[in-house]
């Protein structure tokens, strides 16, 4: 013990001194300070703990009715977006099915664009004004105007936006099956059914849960879609809490159901570590081969599964195509939600361009989204740094699960934390008060980002070969210019990716910035809300679709950067 | 000019290394050499630095150096991966300890071409990206990078182990060139005793943390001081009591019947006449195995199987079944 503190005091260089004040003032004030003060806001209300606010709540029928409908919507989307995402996945990766890679661009269209920015999208297909809408009622005139909405709009329209996890991890977990094994069963005399049952879908069951899990978070924190088209029917957690947030008398409420919201994300959470704990099923083959599509025997069976394969297609890119043709036509053809072609321009461009309002949601969303992103990338590789150097101590432990504790904590959760302890001043936060500047959200952006990038870049860090750094000491470099030179340019591609990554998502983000957003400087997602209130005016949808393919675009680059040129390995193994 | 004295490794609870006393002669190709897990390459990694001896002192050229970082040492170290820099090209890899020791560009740049053409790399191979080269010249550049900061010393850690076995010949050759024309001390660690036997000038046998014998190549092989030394290198006969007590019978030279007994499949010969203390026992061929420049033969002699080499020179070549004579000079009988 004396010589572990001996050599720790050796150890505490001024710099290093330096960066544990900075983690330290970090983790306390951006992480652990805004919980605790969270959760005395709700028991210690007037000094004195109290079960009051939970009273209230209970007495509350918007607050009960929110608490329902979150826990009705995330288990029945579990179920949807399963039965959705397994189906995708089936069709695009194991069934040879006519047009699979077009189907699969179809499908993986829900990377492109999410959160806000989509459901306003279907919002304005099948919304009371909707192209779809305005079609049936040519048809049907005694058809309901208001159909989409309520519960069934929200499952409809979070079933078809939350399948990307199914399109990235499932996908990886059906490519892992090998094929021998397939053959195998068959040479055994199974059929296709059995060998679907029994072979393929118990080796992609672990990351079956993990991603019905994650819907399920999904589905308990769900906000853009309740919002737009939850009605005054089905509004779920956050858009309640949101409300409450907003209202001088309800901010216990607000705080207790984002606990609310945060216990049971641990729950689920828990159980989905334990899940991945179990592992997953390793091939044993010695000559692993890739997986052969299957043709589907039974020719109605064949016919009905193509139907179905093209419908969902139809779904997945029926607005994005919308949202690209009408970002190209004139207010009057919005306004009445009918294409003609010859009519196609970029005035709505030239309209995002022509008032700063207009465009600079835009930049502010980017410049947030790359500081936010650049921040992160420093103190991730800072910290997975001291992570990996003193591995299996103390220090390492209580960096590490300081920074995934965001993790168990929707976003709403921290944003009303921090949006609760600094609308006043504090001595460790300098006496300033937060809430109301532009620093806030962006304190917010890099603490929901941190586990995230954690995993990926610590996994880097530890993926490298230790020789490496062994052979730069050896050749004299000292640890600095080792780090310099050696290791920070061996994981600098998982650090941009992880950075592109963050900036791709946190572009769009509305959960956030709906409670720290600055009233001068709106975020896109704050501006696109705004817009989507008022989808009568054609100018607004005109701009929201700009917004929705500039985001489009964007999105597109980083992926095919991060995805699309195939994975780098710059370490060395062998 | 290496001095390892009564050196122990500790690694928390478990000892790594006892009292490992060895003494590397400048110029000297030494090998450690042992299972995985002997102890070999912490050895090595305590002449370099990155092991700290928990007792024991390091010297180098009879200066004290068990405190010195590593970064201090001036020991070039190729690794068992290489572990080249995958960021930098075959150039800055090999120009890395130069830059931190601050060398001027224009004696830096004709030091790596100097030393890049020693190894046989050429000016286009220098621009390339270490992964676009071959297992061959990873090495290359691997030496290459270690030997040109001039160190007094270098040490390589298995660095034939991930090739294949025609090249791992191959570049065995070239490497005892090389060490013989940059006349480098080396210490070299390895599991593979043919790769000790053929390149080294003594060799260092470890077993569970410490070492079992010291000595030439030869000596290594054919007095084989422990057991354990005696089983680890080459093939080898045990002999049984039976079989002792009839070598007495025949023979001057007395084995001890009570003792371990071995003896190596080269030393024992088929249908060769008694000559001089050799001895010569009835024996029968079980089966051969035939690998073109010699012939492997399963004798059972006095119920015993034994396995015996002979050189294809196309006269002795038995069926299976033949009633043979095997001889063998009970001098050549290694007992423990």
């Amino acid at each position: 013990m004396k010589a572990k503190l001996s050599r720790f005091w050796k150890d505490l260089t001024p710099g290093r001194a330096l960066i544990a004040v900075l983690f330290v003032w970090f983790i306390m004030t951006c992480i652990i300070v805004p919980i605790v003060h969270l959760l005395g806001t709700i028991f210690l209300a007037d000094g004195s703990f109290s079960l009051e606010p939970i009273h209230k709540l209970m007495k509350s029928k918007k607050a009960m009715n929110s608490l329902r409908n979150s826990f009705i919507l995330g288990p029945t989307l579990s179920l949807s977006v399963g039965i959705v995402g397994i189906f995708l996945v089936l069709v695009t990766e194991y069934f040879d099915i006519k047009g699979a890679n077009i189907l699969r661009l179809g499908y993986m269209t829900t990377l492109l664009y999410g959160g806000i920015i989509l459901v306003s999208g279907y919002k304005f297909i099948y919304g009371s004004n909707g192209f779809l809408t305005n079609a049936l009622i040519r048809i049907f005139p005694s058809f309901n105007r208001n159909w989409f909405q309520g519960y069934w709009a929200v499952l409809f329209v979070m079933t078809f936006s939350c399948t990307s996890n199914h399109m990235i991890f499932l996908r990886n977990a059906m490519r892992a099956v090998d094929f021998q094994t397939v053959e195998a069963a068959r040479n055994m005399g199974a059929n296709q059914w059995t060998i679907l049952r029994r072979v393929v879908l118990p080796v992609l069951l672990p990351s079956l849960f993990a991603v019905t899990i994650l819907t399920f978070i999904t589905g308990l924190s769900a906000m853009s879609a309740p919002l737009l088209v939850g009605g005054t029917q089905f509004q779920t957690i956050n858009p309640m809490i949101k409300t409450f947030a907003d209202s001088t008398n309800s901010k216990d409420l607000a705080a207790l159901l984002s606990l609310v919201l945060g216990m049971a994300t641990m729950v689920l959470l828990y159980i989905m570590t334990q899940i991945e704990k179990r592992g997953h099923y390793m091939s044993v083959s010695k000559v692993k081969t890739r997986i052969v599509k299957q043709k589907i025997n039974n020719p109605v069976v064949n016919v009905i599964v193509h139907i179905l394969a093209y419908v969902l297609f139809a779904i997945y890119v029926v607005p994005v195509v919308l949202i690209v043709l009408f970002s190209f036509t004139s207010s009057k053809n919005i306004a009445t939600r009918t294409l003609d072609f010859g009519s196609l321009s970029l005035d709505n461009y030239r309209y995002l361009l022509s008032a700063s309002s207009n465009y600079r949601p835009f930049i502010v969303s980017i410049v947030y989204s790359v500081l936010a992103a650049v921040l992160i990338s420093v103190i991730i590789v800072a910290a997975c740094r001291i992570i990996q150097k003193r591995k299996d101590t103390l220090v390492a432990g209580v960096l590490n699960y300081s920074l995934m504790i965001p993790w168990l904590l929707p976003t709403t959760l921290v944003a009303l934390a921090l949006m609760l302890l600094y609308n006043q001043h504090h001595w460790y936060m300098f006496n300033r008060v937060l809430t109301g500047t532009m620093i806030i959200m962006l304190i917010g952006y890099v603490v929901i980002k941190l586990p995230f990038s954690l995993r990926m870049t610590k996994a880097a860090f530890f993926s490298l070969d230790n020789a490496l750094e062994d052979a730069s000491r050896n050749l004299g470099a000292k640890g600095w210019y080792t780090f310099r030179r050696v290791v920070f340019p061996a994981i600098l591609p998982t650090v941009m990716a992880v950075a592109a990554l963050n900036i791709n998502s946190l572009l769009g983000d509305y959960d956030m910035s709906a409670f720290l957003y600055h009233p001068i400087n709106p975020t896109l997602g704050v501006k696109v809300r705004s817009l989507t209130e008022d989808l009568t005016n054609a100018n607004s949808t005109a701009l929201t679709f700009v917004y929705a393919v500039l985001m489009m675009i964007i999105s597109g680059i980083v992926l095919f950067l991060v995805y699309g040129r195939g994975s780098q390995d710059n370490t060395q193994s062998k | 000019m290496i001095r390892l004295e009564d050196i122990e490794v500790t690694f928390g609870d478990f000892t790594a290394l006892h009292d490992i006393n060895v003494h590397v002669k400048e110029g000297q190709f030494y090998t450690f050499l042992g299972p995985s897990g002997c102890g070999k390459t912490t050895t090595l990694r305590t002449i370099t630095g990155f092991n700290t001896p928990s007792k024991g002192r390091v010297y180098v050229k009879g200066e004290d150096i068990t405190d010195y970082p590593v970064e201090k040492r001036n020991i070039g170290m190729v690794f068992q991966n290489y572990a080249l820099f995958p960021t930098m090209n075959v150039y800055e890899n090999i120009a890395f300890g130069m830059r931190v020791q601050k060398v001027n560009k224009a004696e830096l740049d004709e030091r790596v071409r100097t030393m890049a053409k020693k190894v046989e790399l050429n000016d286009t191979q220098l621009m390339r990206k270490v992964a676009e080269l071959s297992g061959g010249q990873q090495q290359r550049v691997a030496i290459a990078r270690a030997l040109v900061t001039n160190p007094s010393i270098i040490c390589l850690d298995e660095p034939l182990s991930n090739l294949d076995a025609k090249l791992r010949v191959q570049l065995r050759n070239e490497l005892k060139e090389m060490q013989h024309n940059f006349g480098i001390t080396t210490v070299y660690v390895t599991h593979d005793q043919e790769e000790a036997l053929t390149l080294s000038d003594r060799i260092a046998v470890f077993n569970n943390g410490r070492i079992e014998q010291i000595g030439t190549p030869d000596e290594i092989y054919s007095h084989s001081a422990t057991e354990f030394v005696c089983n680890f290198i080459g093939d080898i006969n045990k002999l049984r009591p039976q079989l002792i007590h009839e070598v007495n019978r025949q023979s001057n030279i007395k084995v001890d019947p009570d003792k371990a007994n071995y003896i190596r499949l080269e030393q024992l010969h088929v249908n060769y006449k008694r000559d001089g203390d050799a001895v010569s026992i009835p024996a029968r061929i079980v089966s051969r195995e035939y690998y073109g420049l010699y012939i492997k033969y399963t004798i059972e002699a006095l119920g015993q199987t034994l396995k015996a080499i002979e050189k294809n020179d196309g006269a002795a070549y038995f069926p299976e079944g033949t009633d043979v004579n095997l001889s063998f000079n009970p001098a050549a009988v290694m007992s423990y």
